[in-house]
């Protein structure tokens, strides 16, 4: 499903360069439930972003169904993150004033989709994640949780093949932390959909099918959890 | 994204703000209201003009008058002249000076190409007039020159001698039905030199249309206002005129242009009535101008304005943008949404300003009718035409999209991932 081969970016600011990843080879399989992990400044969000096609890399090619998208121009980049993806954020980035619905439904919108696909699709989502009697509230006035879950709706009602997930339990308590966990990991199971999770929790990590650790730009690791018996 | 997803996410993120957008359309609000407030004005005066202009007319006569020399006009300085003993004080200016005789208005006209006919312009003085003899009213005379014509409310315009045409108050007071005064004859009396009052009978021809000139003036032909000049003047002033008008035999503009030419080098000045319109026009325009850049400076400050209130909502939009983008949203969708937001804030400044200006000119039509209903008979102050509203309206979103255009580049060209971090 995703691949990159001899991944490297290197960042320059104040004419200082910092190479975040080194030549990272990576294949992740469709239907695979990956956990990036790795302390702060590991790398593991650079990957993320590069996967995601959110970023350009110095050097090096990423693969999304096998052909390269590095080399892509930005509005057919956008077309597959819109199309393909989809995203859940530590910070939930939601819109506070607008309703669940509205902001739930924004990756529609932003595609163009049609009134009562919109709805429809919305709806399965909403569903998808409990939030059916939250519709019409404004995003606001919802619990740290139930704006994750919105998160995970909005991430999840374009019908994508790939959900990337950073620290989508960072910013919740252990319960709520746990039930969203869930949710993302039925999503993966039920669904098939490729679930691409970083984060420094080890226990999120553990309940993933793959863990991949990172230091220094590298990956230093790449396990099996269930195979390894842990 | 769709095209009205666009405008309604623009909209809707006009309002999460209201005060900041209030403001900022406030301040496109003024400059659209004194544009509105300038065309209206413009345009009322001009349509006026118009009709007043129209109301007395022709298309191929040239009037002509003295080309004044006041005295010292030619000197270089315009600083102080110095007193001699024996200079006369003040502006020593005869208005006799204007007068030209039937001499000199013969040879300015010998020998000038396509005339047809040359009516001197004879300056008379009425006392009242009358229908019965019994019940009279004051009347000021005016002659209409050979060729003019005057727009009437019944009957026609002079076409021959022992004719008046009245003015449409004086013809309602006399009779209600001004229809009916039309064959009617009316006694015209004008004191003589001598201080006598002398009568005239005179066949009503027409009721002018309301107008500025036509509104006070009652219209007598040539050889009538002849008759009545002479017997007021004294022996030797009966041929001196305070100027004559030509008729040419076609409106040719070429033959005009070649007449007035050559009365200006023999000392004269002659206009027809195209050039007095133009020289109207010329004026409104000016005024146009000078108030369309008073708009135009507060269309400026505006756009500041706006320019202003874009750059911080980039400013603090920045994560949502980062998350739009993240989620496939094109760099044109975001300069459009921007745009857009700056081009419905230029629209919402410019309807209410339009529609403020509008309904200011529509209650000051009113209390100027209330108030000086008479001498303005037939004169809106502010006109309002559709194209000139909207041009207003498309000119001032114009420039609320041209100033939106640098801050919605910078949303454009914000990069994702930084947007999505920033704090």
């Amino acid at each position: 499903m995703l691949e990159v081969r001899s991944l490297s970016k290197t960042f320059t600011s104040d004419g200082v360069d910092y190479t975040a990843l080194r030549d990272v080879d990576l294949r992740i399989e469709k239907g695979e439930c990956i956990a990036i992990v790795g302390k702060s400044g590991s790398g593991k969000s650079t990957l993320m972003h590069l996967l995601a096609c959110l970023d350009m890399p110095t050097s090096g090619h990423v693969f999304v169904e096998g052909s390269e998208t590095s080399v892509l121009p930005e509005r057919a980049k956008n077309k597959l993150r819109n199309e393909k993806f989809g995203f859940v954020f530590q910070q939930f980035f939601l819109n506070g004033r607008e309703t669940v619905f509205e902001n739930v439904v924004l990756p529609m919108r932003i595609r163009g989709t049609g009134r009562t696909e919109i709805s429809a699709d919305a709806a399965a989502a909403i569903n998808a994640v409990g939030l059916d009697d939250k519709v019409q509230k404004k995003a606001k006035d919802l619990s740290g949780g139930e704006k994750q879950r919105v998160c995970i709706a909005r991430a999840l009602v374009g019908r994508p093949q790939v959900i990337f997930a950073d620290e989508p339990t960072g910013n919740l308590d252990s319960q709520t932390g746990a039930s969203v966990e869930n949710i993302l990991l039925d999503l993966n199971k039920n669904k098939g959909i490729t679930l691409v999770i970083v984060t420094h929790d080890d226990d999120l990590a553990k309940r993933c099918d793959r863990v991949v650790e990172m230091k220094d730009g590298r990956i230093i690791s790449d396990r099996r959890p269930g195979e390894n018996g842990i | 994204m769709k095209f009205w997803d666009l405008i309604r996410t623009a909209n809707r993120n006009l309002f999460r703000n209201k005060l900041r957008t209030f403001l900022t359309v406030a301040a496109i609000f003024v400059g659209s209201f004194t544009l509105t407030m300038t065309n209206g004005l413009g345009d009322g005066v001009r349509a006026y003009i118009e009709s007043q202009v129209k109301n007395v007319e022709s298309d191929r006569v040239i009037l002509v008058r003295r080309k004044i020399e006041v005295p010292g006009a030619e000197r270089e300085s315009l600083g102080a002249q110095e007193y001699e003993d024996g200079d006369e004080g003040g502006m020593n200016f005869d208005p006799r000076s204007i007068l030209v005789t039937k001499a000199q208005m013969e040879s300015a006209v010998n020998g000038l190409d396509g005339v047809k006919s040359v009516t001197p312009r004879y300056d008379m003085a009425g006392e009242y007039i009358t229908l019965d003899g019994d019940k009279k009213y004051k009347i000021m005379l005016a002659m209409i020159s050979e060729g003019i014509t005057t727009k009437t409310e019944a009957g026609s315009s002079i076409n021959g001698p022992g004719q008046i045409v009245l003015p449409f108050q004086l013809a309602k007071t006399l009779d209600p039905k001004i229809e009916t005064l039309v064959g009617k004859t009316a006694t015209v009396a004008f004191k003589t030199k001598d201080n006598e009052i002398k009568t005239l009978p005179l066949a009503i021809v027409g009721i002018a249309t309301k107008g500025l000139i036509t509104n006070i003036a009652t219209f007598v032909d040539s050889s009538t206002a002849q008759q009545i000049h002479a017997m007021q003047t004294s022996e030797g002033d009966t041929d001196k005129f305070t100027g004559f008008s030509i008729q040419m035999e076609s409106p040719d503009a070429a033959k005009i242009d070649a007449v007035k030419r050559q009365l200006t080098e023999k000392g004269f000045e002659g206009d027809t009535f195209a050039d007095t319109q133009q020289r109207v026009y010329d004026a409104v325009s000016i005024f146009k101008i000078a108030m369309g850049l008073v708009a135009a400076i507060a269309l400026l400050a505006a756009s500041f304005g706006i320019i202003n209130t874009l750059v911080i909502a980039v400013i603090e939009r920045t994560k949502e943008i980062g998350l739009q983008k993240a989620l496939g949203m094109g760099r044109g969708k975001i300069f459009a949404i921007f745009s857009l937001e700056a081009i419905l804030i230029g629209f919402w400044g410019a309807l209410l300003g339009t529609l403020g200006g509008i309904a200011v000119g529509i209650v000051a039509n009113k209390v100027l009718i209330t108030a000086y209903a008479e001498s303005f008979e037939g004169f809106t102050l502010f006109v309002f035409t559709l194209p000139s509203i909207l041009t207003v309206m498309i000119l001032v979103s114009a420039i609320a999209f041209f100033a939106g255009v640098m801050p919605s580049i910078r949303a454009s060209r914000l990069n994702p991932i930084e947007s999505l971090r920033y704090e």
